[in-house]
């Protein structure tokens, strides 16, 4: 088991109601088991709105590339600060921060 | 570089590039404004965001590659968070050169990338709704 946190900012955060939260992740789980998994499990209530936010949809199923991965819409997702894919494994202390595109200035 | 609710006074801000080096000999300056209309809609508001840490140092990166691209001398990003009202500042970028020429183009040049770069988030609060407003 690791224990991992995952920061919210914007839309995103508006739609979860919460900015940080912690997820005890089995060993192993991935990027994409987070987003497809432990988050709408545990916003159960909103987790079409968060599917249909970051993933890419058409006529409501979810776009794969050749891994079978998920592609995400205009969204960063850092691992401690660094750009990471959908297949990279979390360890225990990780800190996940969802971005969606800018809008300042 | 600044990301806080509050922006530094401009005059300060320019006088401080000056003091940077006697060969300073031209600073521009952009000032994003909060507009008061969104297509036909009256803007009540703007909310910002940011991830603070992380936008500190892309603002940085910024202003170095600035400075390599177009041999100024220095540049300032100022940027509000929280709640602006219409007609409130929300950014200043500042460019301090040896001349006018590459002061304007540095200047754009970092404006467009600060738009499109820096984690900062705007809901745009009309008199209709509100709105997540995305630069891409």
């Amino acid at each position: 088991m690791a224990r991992i946190r995952v920061k919210y900012f914007g839309k995103i955060r508006e739609l979860l109601g919460v900015k940080i939260e912690e997820y005890d992740i089995e060993e192993g789980a991935t990027l994409a088991d987070l987003l497809l998994h432990y988050v709408p499990h545990r916003h159960k209530d909103k987790s079409e709105a968060w599917k249909e936010m970051i993933f890419r949809r058409v006529k409501g199923e979810m776009l794969v590339d050749r891994d079978e991965m998920p592609i995400l819409k205009n969204y960063l997702i850092l691992i401690d600060g660094k750009s990471s894919d959908l297949k990279q494994k979390l360890k225990d202390g990780d800190e996940i921060a969802i971005l969606p595109p800018p809008g300042g200035g | 570089m600044k990301i806080s609710h509050n922006l530094d006074d401009i005059e300060t801000l320019i006088e401080e590039l000056k003091r940077l080096a006697d060969e300073v000999g031209a600073i521009t300056i952009f000032i994003g404004v909060v507009r008061g209309k969104r297509n036909d809609e009256k803007v009540l508001r703007l909310e910002y965001e940011a991830y603070e840490e992380l936008a500190s140092k892309v603002a940085e990166k910024i202003i170095e590659d600035a400075k390599t691209k177009y041999g100024i001398i220095d540049a300032c990003i100022q940027h509000r968070i929280g709640t602006v009202k219409v007609g409130g500042d929300v950014m200043y970028v500042l460019v301090a050169s040896k001349h006018r020429a590459e002061a304007f183009q540095a200047l754009s040049e970092i404006v467009e990338r600060i738009k499109q770069e820096l984690p900062i988030w705007k809901k745009e609060v009309t008199e209709k709704g509100a709105y997540w407003v995305e630069n891409i």
